[in-house]
């Protein structure tokens, strides 16, 4: 199985960094994801597949952040949803 | 998933309120077992016993990791939403930050921030006809020695890289002299020395000349983490790498753009990698201009 230059990386998402204030973690997943959506050009609905990214306890007062809750916060219903990303 | 026709457009996602919400001090507890009794909690502590093996079996030390800290910082002072953008970095303030754990200083360690970052992947077909210039991924290898670090025989290399890094360069079928830049996970500046010895970029205990004389900086032959990475920049695991990799292909990054305005070699192939726990896994990717 030969993965040579079969796919590309079409969108890239940024939020606000450093010390941000009266911000939940899955705000930032959503203003994150919502700006790669933006800047590939595609529209939410085109987003089938969710990778978050290894996992780490919540922080105190968050609710766990399984892919399917931050799923939920994206409002997505992605075909495949993992925990992974090394 | 995409190969299997699965999904068309997947996301790849990290969020974290590490600072602000205190995110990152649940996750070093979270690391903290046993070993405490001895003395070894959170991550930095088995980094240092990594960073102190490698001193004992190969040449490195301060001397080095100053030059990575160093070059990262530069790079973070070209970029305007790293959190170091406005803080310049000498060797005297290099050395003269307190000890962490030693023999890892201050600005041998990464930062802890509140932030998000995500991108998106697709097949190289779907990527031309959208909105951005497509950035290919040629290469990619994964390795995973696994061990906690109390059981590790791999703390002063080789680490996961290895594999990881033969296996991405076969597959994009090149070699060390192919790369014109790197996006090298940097939890600790010890773990860019470790990955870029075990990628190959220089021999066993070579690092501190290779990384001497601004190898690694605006200007320099092979500019490594010029977002300012982890160290100078702001922590995203491998997305803070990824995202630099892709967006320094596209030709969008700026002050910082590698190329004619930081006196670079305009980039066609970019290496980037990932790295998990302590030392216990490694991903390496291999970026080209699409």
């Amino acid at each position: 199985m030969d993965l040579k230059d079969k796919y590309a990386v079409v969108g890239v998402g940024y939020t606000p960094q450093g010390k941000v204030p009266e911000r939940t973690s899955v705000s930032f997943h959503q203003e994150a994801v919502a700006n790669a959506i933006q800047d590939a050009g595609l529209k939410k609905e085109d987003i089938d597949g969710l990778i978050s990214y290894r996992h780490f306890p919540p922080c105190p007062g968050e609710p766990n952040l399984t892919p399917q809750t931050i799923s939920q916060y994206l409002g997505l219903t992605p075909s495949y949803a993992s925990q992974d990303a090394n | 998933m995409l190969e299997a026709g699965i999904c068309k457009y997947v996301v790849i996602t990290y969020g974290h309120s590490a600072l602000w919400g205190g995110g990152m001090y649940q996750m070093l507890l979270q690391l903290t077992g046993n070993e405490a009794a001895f003395g070894h909690f959170g991550a930095v502590g088995g980094y240092a016993l990594a960073a102190m093996r490698g001193m004992h079996e190969f040449s490195t030390g301060p001397e080095t990791w100053k030059h990575i800290a160093m070059g990262q910082r530069k790079w973070a002072n070209l970029n305007p939403a790293a959190m170091m953008h406005k803080k310049a970095m000498s060797e005297e303030d290099y050395y003269n930050a307190p000890m962490v754990v030693e023999p890892l200083r201050l600005f041998d360690n990464c930062l802890i921030n509140d932030g998000g970052r995500a991108i998106i992947i697709t097949t190289a077909e779907r990527a031309r006809d959208l909105k951005q210039p497509p950035v290919l991924i040629a290469g990619m290898g994964h390795h995973n020695p696994s061990n906690e670090i109390g059981q590790a025989k791999y703390m002063a290399g080789p680490t996961g890289a290895k594999k990881a890094g033969e296996a991405a360069f076969q597959m994009a079928g090149i070699g060390v002299g192919d790369v014109d830049a790197c996006q090298i996970y940097d939890c600790f500046t010890y773990t860019v020395e470790l990955t870029m010895q075990d990628y190959g970029f220089f021999g066993r205990g070579e690092g501190e000349d290779w990384f001497k004389g601004g190898t690694i900086e605006p200007g320099g032959r092979m500019p490594l983490n010029t977002s300012g990475g982890q160290l100078s920049e702001a922590y995203y695991m491998g997305l803070t790498p990824m995202s630099e990799a892709v967006m320094q292909l596209r030709g969008q990054c700026g002050d910082r753009q590698l190329g004619p305005k930081t006196n670079t070699k305009e980039p066609e192939i970019i290496l980037c990698s990932d790295n998990g726990g302590i030392l216990q896994s490694n991903a390496c990717y291999i970026f080209r201009k699409g």
